[in-house]
């Protein structure tokens, strides 16, 4: 995995989005089975519609946010860190749906040890739709510094 | 009518005791919650790729801690009691994370409002992990539909060891 460096990233960069989809219920019931989540307004269309008045099967938010984290993970690398990552579920996603999570740098800020980046981020599914904005903070290292501390050592801004 | 009671507003800053996931990080288990979210990084499973690593070997997603605490053996079969329940829409376990519940009146309903994780290192295969829980805050608002309270429950997990894994917030909307 390449090296990601604070002096590389930008504000106003945006991450290469992470697609996950067209989602099916078998992409749901075989989240539901890893989880041990048994609640059937993800598997169980006839409750979910029927009892639950739903319009379709819903995508689990536990489901989203691994989806957010593989993002934010995968682009911090193996010397940066995913510090803080906060979101919310706004509007439900459906069966059947593509799910696109974003990203984008708002903001650059130093410590002693390494660089933090702030983040919004969100996911937005075929029509567009936003569905779990968020933000997040990542640890990055300088170019010329050490990798980030694993285990992760948080330190003010200077 | 407030929600906010005395008897609720003692409850800010109660803890759950220390809860230890019935199973330690499974290789099986990881593989099964990645292969179902799609993610094929090799830290989660390769003794080459992190042989060396900050790792110290291969590790498990990094929100996989949350979803550790499961029903173990011994327990009772929560479907076993509702299998003939038209209306048992299939949720088992508690959503008060061992915290006692609030005492607020019968059908206040419950809505996740967001999750804000603080992460300090990943679980690796093999390690035990547990849970702490307390209410961080809980306070009211006034909505157009009457009062609802924002609960906001912190968790800890950390390896049996003690070293911090995650630091979780979820706040909950009840009214």
């Amino acid at each position: 995995m390449p090296r990601r460096c604070f002096e590389q990233v930008k504000v106003g960069d945006s991450l290469d989005p992470l697609v996950k989809g067209p989602l099916t219920s078998a992409h749901l019931m075989r989240w539901s089975a890893a989880m041990e989540n048994w609640h059937k307004i993800h598997y169980d269309r006839e409750f979910a519609v029927g009892h639950d008045k739903l319009p379709g099967l819903l995508v689990n938010g536990t489901f989203k946010q691994q989806f957010i984290m593989q993002l934010l993970k995968d682009w911090a690398g193996g010397e940066g860190w995913v510090w803080k990552v906060g979101f919310q579920f706004r509007a439900m996603n459906l069966v059947g749906e593509t799910l696109s999570v974003w990203a984008r740098v708002m903001g650059k800020r130093e410590t002693a040890s390494y660089g933090l980046i702030d983040l919004e981020l969100g996911i937005t599914n075929d029509q567009a739709k936003e569905s779990t904005p968020g933000t997040a903070v990542v640890a990055l290292p300088y170019e010329a510094g050490p990798p980030v501390p694993y285990p992760f050592v948080p330190h003010e801004p200077r | 009518m407030s929600l906010l009671t005395p008897d609720v507003e003692n409850l800010i800053g109660a803890s759950s005791e220390i809860e230890v996931a019935c199973d330690a990080v499974e290789p099986g288990a990881v593989r099964r919650y990645a292969q179902a979210y799609m993610d094929g990084d090799s830290i989660l499973y390769s003794e080459e790729a992190t042989r060396g690593s900050r790792y110290g070997g291969p590790v498990a997603p990094p929100l996989f801690p949350m979803n550790m605490f499961r029903r173990p053996f011994g327990t009772p079969d929560p479907f076993a009691e509702r299998a003939r329940d038209p209306d048992f829409d299939g949720i088992v376990g508690s959503t008060a994370q061992g915290l006692p519940p609030l005492p607020l009146p019968l059908g206040t309903g419950l809505l996740n409002a967001g999750t804000d994780v603080e992460l300090f290192r990943y679980a690796r295969h093999g390690e035990t992990v547990t849970a702490k829980s307390r209410y961080h805050s809980i306070t009211e608002k006034q909505s157009s539909k009457g009062p609802m309270l924002l609960v906001v429950i912190q968790t800890e997990y950390r390896t049996g060891a003690g070293e911090l894994l995650l630091r979780v917030k979820k706040t909950q909307i009840r009214r």
